[in-house]
This record gives structure tokens, sequence and C-alpha cells, in this order.
């Protein structure tokens, strides 16, 4: 089942490290569209102290729309509005603590090319 | 409730994507009453593929297809592998021959049109489409039986004796149903996302040496694109966009902290395929996770009352691109089967089970079993996604830019770029072990 150490950690080999440019996600975000459910987030944290002591905290890189971020407070936020649906934290979350379902019928992401 | 509320069908087929479409139609043409519900507002809204799309398996549901105006965006005339290395492109690509063929092999497609065609083509064989509607678990007798679904929908329970799961690689229901005790590995799955880029048809055509735009071109591109990591990108034309993206295995991206939008502006960037799509504006992005781990990944295929299809079997070949045809082609399987219960009047796991005895008679489930040792070899043999394309770049270009030098030198230093990465006897044994995981020894 899930690991519960988390992912191990491993460095970039040298030629390509220092070689990923910067990128402005919400340029990439505007292109999508979403029929945003304003009553129900489909995506949480389960418990913010299992986040807490998650050492790599995935979520904050993998994420292709970057739902995941990390607040001021050091909590992990959660922006479901951007949510593509893809499933990664779902199964890449090494403690299970993201609750993940499906938005309700009609919402959420609709591509327009696909 | 009393009896006579209750919303019946025939058969639900839960999703309307490649393979719950394809049920849909096949089961809807011989006359069963089939509610195909989808959780989007319309059919295709939730998919994301590179891609291509394989008239083989189209044909097999539709043998009329392309009389009914279907979205394709260009034949694939022109298919193959680049290899990049940081600063360079190898390409070896195809054309002619079996890629000359009308209908073509393969088209290149944008699954938001093609998908909501292809579950029109299953609502004028009868089908009744419920879309903007999510399942959320099963209706059961006593024994297991699967007698229905519950939907999201106020009172919307929908019985029917057959319900044929195609939900999608997040196999939340097949898991509900006891299918698979668990889910797909981060290691077996690809995080793929890609660019839907606009440029002129003409632009397209130059850029790309294709003399119309009744040609087009499906690559898969290795090396640098992943920063020679497991993970592999992709270039597909389309009548006015360009397709270009790539997938990286998920755990891949988690241990080395790569965010997925980063590696795909960097191989935008690269000096080889930046002027591909300079000028180009971006029209879509998104992501979609591809269930690459195959035979040994895959659920439990059916239960009485039920079978499961598509992603959701973890259907699919990355070495061949293979996905979209599995689906389609297990919608049709599991729609004669569930024609062969409704004859009989009978839906326990029995007869559900003649599901997989026909996949087992084609493609699919030979395949799938010949490469049940794919995934793990990819795993254990990132070379072949970093130093192999590297170097054959290195060898190329050392051989073609050798004018006036002594050619035993060359030689050398082709040998010497190889052992320079991976021994002679590694690499012989590189070889070795990506033979015996395609052959399924």
């Amino acid at each position: 089942m899930k690991r519960n150490d988390g992912f191990e950690s491993k460095e970039l080999p040298a030629e390509v490290q220092g070689t990923l440019p910067d990128v402005y996600v919400d340029d990439l975000l505007v292109t999508i569209k979403y029929f945003v459910d304003e009553e129900h987030a489909h995506l949480w944290i389960e418990d913010h102290e299992v986040c807490a002591r998650c050492r790599h905290k995935p979520c904050l890189y993998f994420c292709p729309v970057n739902v995941y971020t990390l607040g001021h407070d050091g909590k992990i936020q959660v922006a479901y509005q951007a949510c593509v649906e893809c499933g990664s934290c779902r199964v890449g979350c090494p403690y299970s603590n993201i609750g993940w379902t499906l938005p309700r019928g009609g919402y959420g992401v609709a591509y327009k090319f696909g | 409730m009393n009896q006579h509320e209750r919303i019946e069908f025939d058969v639900v087929v839960v999703g309307a994507g490649l393979a719950g479409s394809a049920a849909a139609m096949v089961m809807a043409r011989e006359g069963l009453n089939v509610a195909l519900v989808e959780r989007g507002q319309k059919p295709g809204g939730k998919n994301y593929f590179g891609g291509a799309i394989y008239t083989h398996a189209i044909e097999e549901v539709l043998p009329d297809f392309m009389e009914r105006n279907p979205p394709f965006e260009r034949p694939v005339t022109e298919a193959g592998f680049w290899f990049l290395s940081q600063d360079g492109l190898m390409r070896a690509t195809v054309q002619g021959g079996n890629l000359d063929r009308s209908p073509a092999d393969a088209y290149t497609t944008l699954r938001a049109s093609f998908d909501l065609w292809w579950a029109e083509q299953a609502q004028k064989e009868g089908a009744f489409l419920i879309p903007k509607t999510t399942v959320v678990d099963f209706i059961r007798e006593a024994d297991g039986q699967v007698i229905g679904v519950v939907t999201d929908r106020p009172q919307g329970e929908i019985y029917a004796p057959v319900v044929i799961i195609c939900e999608g690689v997040n196999n939340l229901l097949a898991q509900k149903l006891g299918l698979i005790d668990r889910d797909l590995e981060p290691a077996h799955l690809a995080l793929a996302f890609k660019q839907v880029i606009s440029l002129s048809s003409e632009t397209i055509n130059t850029r790309f040496g294709l003399p119309d735009s009744e040609h087009g071109l499906a690559v898969s591109v290795l090396g640098d694109v992943s920063l020679g990591l497991p993970g592999m990108g992709f270039v597909y034309t389309n009548k006015t966009t360009l397709s270009v993206g790539l997938g990286v295995m998920l755990d891949t991206l988690a241990e080395y902290k790569l965010k997925p939008y980063e590696v795909l502006q960097r191989y935008l960037a690269h000096p080889a395929i930046a002027p591909l799509v300079a000028g180009g504006q971006l029209l879509e992005y998104g992501g979609h996770l591809i269930p690459e781990g195959g035979y040994r990944d895959m659920p439990r295929l059916f239960t009485g009352g039920a079978m499961v299809a598509g992603d959701a079997a973890a259907m699919v070949n990355a070495l061949h691109w293979e996905g979209t045809n599995m689906a389609i082609i297990a919608g049709k399987r599991a729609a004669e089967t569930a024609l062969e219960a409704h004859s009989r009047g009978d839906f326990s796991e029995r007869v559900m089970s003649r599901y997989e005895d026909r996949l087992k008679d084609g493609f699919i489930l030979q395949d799938l079993k010949q490469y049940r040792n794919f995934a793990r070899f990819l795993e254990t043999h990132p070379e072949f996604m970093g130093t192999y394309p590297v170097f054959l770049n290195d060898a190329l270009g050392n051989f073609f830019s050798a004018y006036g030098k002594p050619k035993r030198r060359l030689f050398r230093e082709i040998l010497g770029a190889l052992t320079n990465r991976r021994s002679l006897p590694q690499a012989a044994g590189d070889i070795i072990s990506m033979g015996r995981a395609v052959m399924g020894w």
C-alpha cells in the first residue's frame, strides 16, 4: 500500500540542474474552462498536523495546476477551483491525507480542446 | 419509494468516454435500453490526451464511420521518435508505405470534439445520455450482485441488471466494488500534461515538412524532454493547432520535486522545439494521469452484474501509444457480453466472465500480458529515456562533423561517448532486458 515514510528525495543530474524556467501558473490556468462549484470543495486536507510532519510535501510540486500552496501560517492551502481532476494528489500524497472526490455532476474542469 | 417510480434500464454505462460510448453504441443498436451516464457538462470535457485515435478500433464499432464526419484533425502520415540531447535533435520517423493509406490507420484528434461526436453516435443508435451526473455508488443485492448505480442527483438511483464501468483512471468505483483493493501506484502512473498551441495550417505544414493539411505528424520525444528521467514527450500536428506535451512518472516528479509546467516550459524552449512553436498562441493547458502499469495493475474485470473497461482497467500499452483503441474494443466486448447476458436472462458472474474470455481472444489481454514486465523495465532502466537518446545525438553528431578527421579516431570517439555512460556489457544487458520486457520472457 502507501509508503508512509514519504518519497525518496533525489538530486537532478548535474547537467540539468538550474535549467528549469520559472513559470507564472496563472497564465496557464486562464486557458482552462471550469464550472466552479462554489458551495462544495471536492478536495480537502484531512489533517493539517499530518502535513506539518510531512518532510517533502510532494503535493506542492507535482500538481499540474498548482492547487496546493504553502500559506503564511505554514498550512497547506487547497485551491480546488483550479483542479483538473487528474488524481495525482489522490495517489501521490504519501500519507493519503488528501480528501479527494469527483466534483458534483456538471462541475469542475471542462476542456475545450482536450 | 414505490416500485413504479424506479428508473430502470437494461444497462447503465458509467462514463461517456471512448470505452463507454462504444459499449453504449453496440448495445443500443441491438435494441437494449442503455443509460450512458456522464459526469461532465458534455462528453469529452474531462478527457485529455496526446494524441491519436486508431481507425481499426472505430471501424469495429462503426463500420461506416468515414461517412459520419468524424472530427479528425489530420491523418498520421509520418510517425516515429525524436531523440533530444540538451541542444540537439535526432529524428527517426517513417512516412509513406503503410502510413499512406486512406482512411489512415491513425488520426490526430482533440478529445473535446471527438468524444462528443463519439457519444452522439451512441445517441443516434438510441442510447440515452445523462450528462452532469456523477455515479457515486452501486445498488447491490445481499449476495453482492450489482443491480444498478447511485448518482449524485436527488433520488438518483438507476436500476439495471448490467453496469459497465468506464470511469477512467481514477478507479473509485472499481475499488468500491472490490475489483481492485488499492489505488494505482505513483511509480506506475504517468502524469501527462500538454499545451494546445494555435498556428496557421500553412505554418504547421512548412515547419513540419508536410505537403498539406491532409498530412500529419505524430512523434514520441525521448531524452532531454524529461531531463533524462523516466518520461516521454510528444508532438502531434492538428489542423491549426499543435499538441505538445510530455508524460513523467508521478513518483519521479515527487522524488525530484519537479513542477510539471516548468518541465513543459523547458521542453518548449529547447533549441530544436522553440522554432516549431514560435509565435503560436496557447489555447489550452491541461493534465491527465495515464495508467501505465498494464497487466499487473489490472483489476478483476467483472463481477455479478458488472464489468470494467478502458483506463479504469489499466488498458494501456505505453510503448505502442495504445490505450484509446483498447478502450473502444474493450467497450465493445463488454457490450457483447451484456447482450449475451440479456438474451440468456442470466447476469451472474459466470456469464460476465465471458467478457474476459473475449478479451483473451484478441490483442488486448494478449499484449498486456506479454508486456506485463514493461513498466518495471522502464522503472529499472531509466537510461533508455536519458543516456541512450543523448548518445544517439552525440554519435550521429560526431559522424557528420568528422570531415578531415581520421575515421579511426571518429569511431573511438563514438564508442567513448557510449562507454562514458554505460559499459559495453551493461549496454548489451540493457538491450537484452528490453527484448525480454517486450517479448514477455
